[in-house]
């Protein structure tokens, strides 16, 4: 008669205790903490502008979506050793997510994949690997972006006109989709021949001395397509040395203080620019969604904007062509 | 329901329950109110932070802009800058050269004044331009006349015009961004129009003390001027390619003020500030930040609230536990006096109602056991008195008397009389045997009475003389047995054997509702008050050493119908003595249910 209802008291207080504990324990170990992301990119050189706006929206993104950040990354675009090293690395650092920019479409596949076994999400973002292994490609569509550079030449020659292709490199994806852009619109045009692409290794120089091979050997080509920034700037000075601007039109690619110089000097017609800030943003908004078992879309396409003398000077283009670096 | 909880459980358990319920309902109350005057606070708390910033950072707009204004009336007034752009003919190329030199160190002096200052320029309607920075070319790819600073500040004809934030491509190779402030300069003796004066503020100084400006954890601060264009966002890039949309034409519908917009997770919480020159500064929070907090304060409320439930459960079953333990104890000696053990005594507890209780139980206790006693002892009395009684009635001197008389009678050869006395004497014992029982019929006590009173009289003779005159109503009733016999007994003995000459002795009846009386008169000696005094006590019966006197009779009489009830005396000397015996009515009948 007295046992029943005190063991009942009994069980009320400790299902109180419990919950009590339960909701004191829960502010400890909430749901969602901040996930751990670490970003390499392609470059560490502060005086790049493309990584240092990517990194803007990858901070964005981390103080939005509550995300610890760690960017590391090649000094150099070229070295892909210490790139491959700065991804083993991370992967010891056990991230939540890996946000990797590759340097060799190919060569970053084993340890990409590596990544992938160990847990880690894998997003890649700008230039991608030759894998299935990342959970998510935020990257430009360099075969639209290619286009779209295709397009604007198109419009710029009149009458029978051979155009030179200048690569950065040979075994860059992105590259490579520009590339296929460009050719897809050019190919097959009445009047237009395309010339094999040039590749000049990873220099601004030897861009500028093959273009002024080029122009000087023949005269005919009146269309340079420079598939990055400095084979873009590399043929600009060769054009303006020759001043044959009013012969030859330039299209590039990205974009700089040299290139908007090449803009507004009408050397260069029109460049396509990327959005690395989007990049920066979108990738790390795709890892904290992985991390925390959303469905990701596998490709990503940030988009790429045709930036001509005339549309320059917009509202929306200038924060794209003349980035606010915030540092 | 309610009610049914507390049904059928231990007092214990009710009061704790009641404590819990209690303690509960207020803690319920005290936190969700509480919780809502913290979510009233935190919320009106933020408001009135971002509010606060907010106007902050316009003041600090407003001072980079006042000195703008500043400089701008400065130039407007300044006599070189005048001459220089009303192009006055100047005496020589040198003149002219000088006069252009001391615009242009007017206007260094002002640029340097100020680090935040990208460039002071004037553009004359001829053509003129001057910087107030060395080194300063004009974009020769760029016509100035196109730019917005420029073309606004010719529409609005001397007044201030200020740009959002944008790049200046009207200076070779700086592609700067900054924050214009252009007007249109003219003539102060004619008013002609003269050119447009520029002044660039660097954008970075702006940028630098409002990106770390942050409302809560996401929370920002942004700033669109009156067309809706932006001057300053955080996500600028993102608003451009779509990836996040700003709720700019709300903000440019109030004037100042707050509003909240979007749903769930991305409610924001918009507080605009206009300011003087055109641009609207809007904080946005994140009111699932707020609410975040919010919970961090309902999660204490609860833990708090758990913390004192617990407490007070203890205490109620503590308490509960003090009030009822006393009373379970009581319980149990009442257990014990329910089983016949009345030789307990329950200690008094301190609390006063249950002390009292206790002290009540105690007194019952004993109250009871007394009258225990008490009718154990009545029914020894009962018991000896009849004996005496019974004793009595073969009183031996009255048997020898009688004998004797017999004896006496047989020798005067009256055989009747002795058949008679005999007879009687026979009947007088058989009547008195009754077959042990304690109650006769008075029928049976008036035929007793009757033979005892005729062998009194026999012995007698003219000296006694008796009458039975009792109702027929009354002799079905029951009675204790020998109660005539000892007050008839007195009667002859006291009354008529002391008196001179002949003595009646009558007995007779009175009845009412339910009671009966019967009176037994002699008109014998009668008593003396002192006498009259001690006939009911036990001192006069033994005073002649026999029998058992009239004192047993009113002690039975009481015993078994109770104090009310027994013999009362009247008696005067010298007239006789009248003896009334009362008691309730019994039918044999009554005594049959009784039993």
């Amino acid at each position: 008669m007295i046992g029943k209802p005190k063991r009942t008291m009994a069980a009320i207080l400790l299902l109180l205790l419990a919950a009590g504990g339960f909701m004191y324990g829960s502010r400890w170990f909430p749901e969602r903490g901040p996930v751990d992301i670490t970003v390499i990119v392609k470059s560490t050189d502060a005086s790049i502008e493309f990584w240092e706006v990517l990194i803007d929206g990858v901070e964005e993104a981390s103080q939005e979506f509550d995300a610890d950040v760690r960017v590391t990354g090649s000094r150099t675009e070229a070295d892909v050793d210490e790139q491959i090293a700065a991804v083993e690395q991370a992967i010891v650092e056990k991230p939540d997510a890996i946000v990797l920019a590759a340097t060799d479409y190919d060569r970053l596949v084993p340890v990409a994949e590596k990544v992938r076994k160990s847990g880690i999400k894998l997003i890649i973002v700008d230039s991608g690997i030759n894998s299935d292994a990342p959970h998510s490609n935020v990257a430009t569509d360099n075969v639209q972006a290619g286009r779209k550079a295709g397009e604007a030449m198109r419009k710029q020659l009149q009458g029978p006109a051979k155009v030179a292709i200048i690569s950065y490199m040979k075994n860059a994806a992105s590259h490579i989709d520009r590339e296929k852009g460009v050719r897809s619109v050019l190919e097959g045009q009445p009047g237009i021949e395309l010339l094999d692409t040039f590749y000049v290794e990873s220099s601004e120089e030897n861009a500028y001395r093959i273009a002024k091979e080029i122009l000087q050997t023949q005269p005919d080509v009146v269309g340079i397509v420079g598939l990055n920034e400095p084979t873009t700037v590399g043929a600009g000075r060769a054009i303006k040395e020759l001043a044959v601007q009013e012969r030859v039109s330039l299209i590039g690619f990205d974009s700089s203080v040299n290139e908007i110089k090449l803009l507004d000097e009408g050397v260069m017609k029109a460049t396509v620019i990327q959005r690395p800030f989007q990049m920066g943003y979108l990738s790390m908004k795709t890892a904290v969604e992985a991390v925390r078992g959303d469905k990701v879309p596998k490709v990503i396409d940030t988009g790429s904007l045709l930036i001509t003398k005339d549309n320059m000077y917009e509202e929306e283009n200038q924060k794209l062509l003349f980035p606010f670096v915030n540092n | 329901m309610m009610l049914q909880i507390f049904r059928f459980r231990s007092m214990q358990t009710n009061m704790a329950l009641a404590f819990v319920l209690l303690i509960l309902l207020t803690i319920v109350i005290m936190s969700v109110f509480s919780y809502f005057l913290s979510q009233d606070a935190v919320q009106s708390n933020a408001k009135s932070y971002t509010a606060e910033l907010v106007k902050q950072v316009n003041n600090n707009i407003k001072s980079y802009v006042n000195g703008m204004q500043y400089i701008t009336d400065l130039v407007d007034s300044n006599p070189d800058v005048q001459r220089f752009l009303a192009g006055e003919r100047y005496a020589s190329l040198a003149e002219e050269l000088n006069g252009k030199q001391a615009v242009a160190n007017f206007l260094e002096s002002m640029a340097v004044s100020r680090a935040d200052i990208s460039s002071v320029s004037v553009f004359g309607y001829d053509g003129q331009f001057v910087t107030g920075r060395q080194g300063l070319e004009l974009n020769p790819y760029i016509d100035i006349t196109n730019l917005s600073w420029y073309r606004e500040a010719k529409e609005a004809a001397g007044a201030y015009v200020i740009s959002p934030s944008h790049v200046q491509p009207a200076f070779k190779d700086r592609y700067p961004w900054v924050v214009s402030l252009s007007t249109e300069l003219s003539s102060k003796k004619d008013g002609a129009k003269l050119g447009i004066f520029l002044i660039d503020l660097n954008f970075s100084v702006m940028n630098d003390m409002l990106q770390d400006i942050r409302l809560g954890q996401r929370g920002y601060l942004f700033i669109v001027d009156s067309e809706g264009k932006i001057v300053y966002h955080p996500q600028q890039q993102l608003i451009y390619s779509n990836l996040k949309t700003e709720q700019i034409d709300k903000v440019l519908q109030i004037d100042s003020g707050t509003f909240i917009s979007g749903e769930g997770g991305n409610k924001r919480m918009y507080t605009v500030q206009e300011s003087d020159f055109g641009w609207k500064i809007v904080g946005v929070s994140y009111v699932d930040e707020l609410v975040a907090n919010q919970n961090e304060v309902g999660l204490s409320i609860i833990a708090l609230g758990l913390v004192c439930i617990v407490i007070a459960i203890g205490t109620s079953l503590f308490l509960s536990q003090r009030v009822s333990q006393p009373i379970k104890q009581l319980q149990v000696y009442m257990k014990e006096v329910e089983k016949g053990n009345f030789d307990i005594h329950v200690p008094v507890p301190s609390t006063m109602e249950i002390g009292r209780l206790a002290r009540a139980f105690n007194m019952m206790v004993g109250r009871i056991k007394e009258l225990m006693a008490q009718v154990v002892r009545d029914q020894e009395q009962k018991r000896r008195s009849e004996i005496s009684a019974l004793q009595a009635q073969i009183n031996p001197h009255f048997l020898y008397n009688t004998l004797d008389s017999i004896i006496w009678m047989a020798e005067s050869k009256k055989s009747q009389e002795v058949v008679l006395m005999t007879s009687a004497l026979a009947k007088l014992f058989r009547s008195s045997i009754s077959k042990g029982e304690e109650l006769v019929s008075i029928e049976t006590e008036l035929e007793h009475i009757e033979n005892y009173l005729k062998i009194q009289k026999m012995r007698y003779k003219n000296k006694l003389d008796y009458a039975i005159e009792v109702s027929d109503t009354v002799r079905q009733y029951k009675t204790i047995k020998l109660i005539l016999q000892p007050i008839v007994e007195n009667a002859i003995y006291h009354g008529i054997k002391m008196k001179r000459g002949p003595g009646l002795i009558t007995v007779t009846s009175e009845e009412t509702d339910g009671e009966i009386t019967l009176i037994v008169h002699d008109n014998g000696n009668g008593m003396d008050e002192e006498t009259l005094a001690r006939v009911l006590t036990h001192s006069y019966k033994s005073e002649e050493g026999r029998g058992v006197g009239v004192g047993n009779v009113d002690e039975r009489l009481k015993l078994y119908f109770g104090m009310p009830y027994g013999l009362s005396f009247k008696s005067k000397l010298g007239e006789g003595t009248t003896v009334s015996i009362r008691f309730p009515k019994k039918t044999p009948a009554q005594e049959a249910g009784k039993k």
